[in-house]
């Protein structure tokens, strides 16, 4: 059956290359949406879970556009007093309070945005997987710089080294270098916050505070006490996560949908390609029901066909979306607000399962209705059509 | 002993349009074993319906038949199947053959459907028939009377005891025709009954009897 069958498709090359390229390309686009969808909401997690902390003191504005940027090392318009640390410190449910002050310094010569990072010991409670790659894993003076790992590689700067601040007015010794991390730390310059003030001119001030509590559970009590410091306002890291798996699941359900429109168009592609195919063997399926085939045998067989079809367009589906996978992700960073550093796009075994599952289902879907029509086909045709 | 084919009264009627076609009206006639038996007639007389009918790929409106002893009156369509499969081979005019399929391939389809190990069998067929040098060969690189002998081939792989032709010699030149009427009165020596319809006097001579229709009804046996 399944020799008919092939031997079918392979005498019409070219209908049955377009008809399954058709069905590979609507499961490729489901299995990325999907396999972003997961990998999106298991980076972001991942991400959010090794910053160490569970809320975050900002400045007044769009809470999540603030948490964003400091998420990823970028400067704010506003900062908060450093007031706002030892408030937050007083309150019983905190256990660690870690200020940063955060600034971004435009290279256009070099076509890059640096982005630095004041912090204070603090910062290692929160983060103690922080790990030096080369040299120490903390300040040793004021003029001292920690290089995250692919802002050593930029600068091509190892312990030891001076580097140049123009904003200081004077060189700092690079004395570590972190280990890869897969955050946006892999791309900071890190500095004790003293000197992060003195460089950007903004003594007493920081960008915000990232702050881990004795008891999870204290979340909504402390974040409703922490809410009350002036010009400040608390950002939570599970709203932070709820509003952007929100936002991207809004985009992905409007991507989902015209997703389900190609995939649609596809299954109707197999339809009539199937259909056209059932016309066009009319009088070979006569002589198969004259020469002792049922009508569920040849049912079968259009119901192979399409099987087969379906089947090549649903692995040619998936390998294109493993291939072209980099390239989506590329493009999808640039589009969601938050993109963390991990793989956005994760093809695992149930994401590769549900889009070729869906390929089958649509492509045997569309193959029932044909198949219907050839085991209809009167074996007496084989004597009128000839 | 018992009649390859009997059929009593067999009848068939077509409604097309509001009018009523009678194809075959009251045909009796029973045909034994090893018979070679012409049908024969004008175009329009009911030849190919009483092939249809005769091949299980029809059903009678009225009267009786049976195929080896088995009534086919009331089978079910999946019966029917059953019966023609197991029972009869088919020659078709236009040979019938699958074009993507090879010579062996095609002579091996009935057992496809017949579920049985066909493979010897159709090798042997094949050598039988005289296409050993044609089996990977496909149908459009043969000549007419190549794909004659594999379609008759195919139709003999399930070992029927019914072979029904329908203008085997139609579209062969006559020294082809001809060892396609050999073949056919050599499967009749063997004792395969065959019938076939044919417009062509030789083959019809050849037979060892013919039923003559006439309007849908038979005329006296020559």
């Amino acid at each position: 059956m399944l020799l008919v069958a092939m031997r079918n498709l392979i005498c019409r090359p070219l209908r049955s290359t377009l008809t399954a390229a058709g069905l590979a390309l609507a499961v490729a686009v489901m299995a990325g949406l999907s396999a972003f969808g997961e990998g999106y909401r298991r980076s972001l997690d991942s991400e959010l879970s090794r910053m160490g902390m569970q809320m975050m003191l900002v400045p007044l504005g769009c809470p999540y556009d603030a948490a964003a940027r400091v998420l990823k090392g970028r400067s704010l318009e506003h900062s908060l007093p450093e007031a706002a640390v030892l408030e937050a410190r007083s309150d019983p449910a905190v256990a660690v309070a870690a200020p940063m002050l955060l600034a971004s310094v435009p290279r256009p010569a070099q076509g890059r945005t640096d982005l630095w990072a004041g912090i204070d010991e603090a910062a290692l409670q929160l983060k103690p997987w922080w790990d030096a790659k080369a040299g120490e894993r903390w300040f040793t003076d004021d003029d001292s710089v920690i290089l995250g790992a692919e802002a050593a590689e930029v600068e091509m700067r190892s312990p030891g080294d001076l580097l140049y601040s123009p904003e200081a007015g004077r060189s700092l010794r690079v004395v570590g270098v972190l280990a890869r991390s897969g955050t946006s730390d892999d791309s900071l310059f890190f500095v004790s916050l003293r000197t992060a003030q003195q460089m950007f001119d903004s003594p007493g001030r920081i960008t915000a505070v990232a702050i881990r509590l004795h008891d999870p559970e204290m979340l909504r009590e402390a974040s409703g006490r922490l809410q009350e410091a002036r010009g400040a306002q608390v950002v939570t890291m599970t709203e932070m996560m709820g509003a952007f798996l929100n936002l991207v699941g809004s985009v992905r359900s409007l991507l989902v949908s015209v997703a389900l429109v190609a995939v649609t168009a596809s299954g109707l592609i197999v339809f009539n390609t199937l259909l056209g195919s059932v016309l066009e063997q009319t009088r070979d399926l006569a002589v198969m029901r004259a020469v002792g085939a049922s009508r569920v045998q040849v049912f079968v067989l259009i119901g192979v066909q399409a099987g087969i079809l379906t089947g090549i367009g649903g692995c040619g589906g998936l390998l294109l979306a493993a291939l072209l996978g980099p390239l989506i992700e590329q493009i999808v960073r640039g589009m969601v607000p938050l993109a963390p550093s991990g793989t956005l796009l994760s093809l695992t075994a149930p994401v590769l399962a549900r889009g070729l599952g869906l390929g089958l289902a649509v492509g045997l879907a569309a193959g029932v209705y044909p198949a219907w029509q050839a085991s209809r086909v009167q074996p007496a045709l084989a004597m009128r059509l000839e | 002993m018992q009649p390859v084919i009997s059929a009593l009264n067999l009848s068939k009627t077509y409604r097309r349009g509001t009018e009523q076609v009678h194809a075959l009206a009251s045909v009796s006639f029973e045909i034994g074993a090893g018979e070679l038996v012409a049908v024969v007639g004008p175009s329009g007389s009911g030849k190919t319906t009483l092939l249809n009918l005769l091949g299980c790929m029809d059903v009678p409106t009225s009267g009786d038949l049976s195929i080896m002893g088995h009534p086919t009156r009331g089978l079910s369509e999946r019966a029917l199947t059953r019966l023609r499969r197991d029972q009869v081979g088919f020659v078709f005019q236009h040979f019938g053959l699958i074009p993507t399929l090879t010579v062996e391939e095609n002579i091996r389809l009935p057992g496809l459907f017949s579920g049985k190990q066909v493979k010897h069998r159709a090798a042997e067929l094949c050598t039988r028939v005289g296409l050993d040098h044609r089996r990977r060969h496909r149908p459009h690189e043969l000549s007419g009377g190549e794909m004659q002998r594999v379609a008759i081939a195919r139709a003999l792989l399930n070992e029927p005891h019914l072979l029904l032709a329908d203008e085997p010699t139609g579209n062969l030149d006559s020294v082809t025709g001809g060892s396609i009427i050999s073949l056919l009165q050599e499967l009749t020596a063997q004792g395969l009954t065959v019938v076939v319809v044919t417009h062509n006097d030789r083959l019809a001579e050849s037979a060892a009897r013919r039923l003559v229709l006439e309007d849908g009804r038979l005329a006296p046996s020559i």
